[in-house]
């Protein structure tokens, strides 16, 4: 299989994963999505390596892990900080005992109900995506990217 | 690190897309070797030095680092 061909395959599963993401809204079913996301994400493994003219040579990997690193650096410490924070919120934590001499507000202001709360943390994933992205952009740069000098 | 890749192309009649095929690599791994902005590894160093049929330190040349100014 080309590459091109891989390139195309993958537009249509995304086109096709918008569409079952808003059946599954339709039809109250999110399950639908998440089994059809794996299964898409497996698809996608599977048909890469059939792709032929698509080599992956050691300054690609390097590429890629250099990207990888990086965005988790930076996406582990956003996602856990606003996880914790959503965390908190939805367990409500017990009031502090009426001995305790610094007195909290009465009620704890909630900031994000539970359903923006996923949207945040799909937002932060986007996040992820578009770093991963310009760190790969940057890497690949570094790395001697797009010159077309050839003799 | 330098390299004389180029000249051991040139040398062989090779381009960049007819090297990076016989070593198994993209062209722009070549093209970046080759500008030194991408230090291969030993394996890769290798390859390409047996494709040539020389010694690995005629085509890649250690350079140490200069040491920064002030220290």
């Amino acid at each position: 299989m080309k590459k091109n061909t891989f390139y195309l395959i993958i537009g249509c599963i995304a086109i096709l994963l918008v569409g079952l993401f808003w059946y599954s809204d339709v039809i109250r079913q999110p399950l639908l999505i998440e089994v059809a996301f794996i299964v898409a994400v497996a698809v996608i493994y599977l048909i890469r390596r059939q792709v032929t003219d698509l080599i992956e040579d050691e300054r690609d990997v390097k590429i890629t892990e250099q990207a990888v690193l990086r965005t988790m650096q930076i996406f582990w410490v956003v996602f856990c900080a606003f996880s914790i924070g959503a965390v908190m919120q939805l367990l409500r934590p017990p009031p502090i005992p009426r001995g305790f001499k610094l007195e909290p507000p009465a009620i704890l202001p909630e900031l994000l109900s539970p359903r923006l709360i996923g949207f945040v943390q799909l937002g932060l994933l986007c996040l992820m995506i578009f770093l991963y992205v310009g760190f790969r952009i940057y890497y690949a740069g570094k790395y001697g990217g797009w010159e077309t000098d050839e003799e | 690190m330098r390299n004389k890749i180029k000249v051991f192309r040139a040398m062989h009649d090779l381009t960049q897309e007819n090297l990076a095929l016989l070593i198994g690599v993209n062209r722009q791994t070549i093209l970046a070797i080759e500008k030194g902005k991408y230090v291969p590894s030993l394996d890769l160093a290798f390859r390409i030095a047996r494709h040539f049929g020389v010694p690995i330190e005629e085509v890649f040349i250690y350079e140490e680092e200069p040491a920064e100014q002030g220290k």
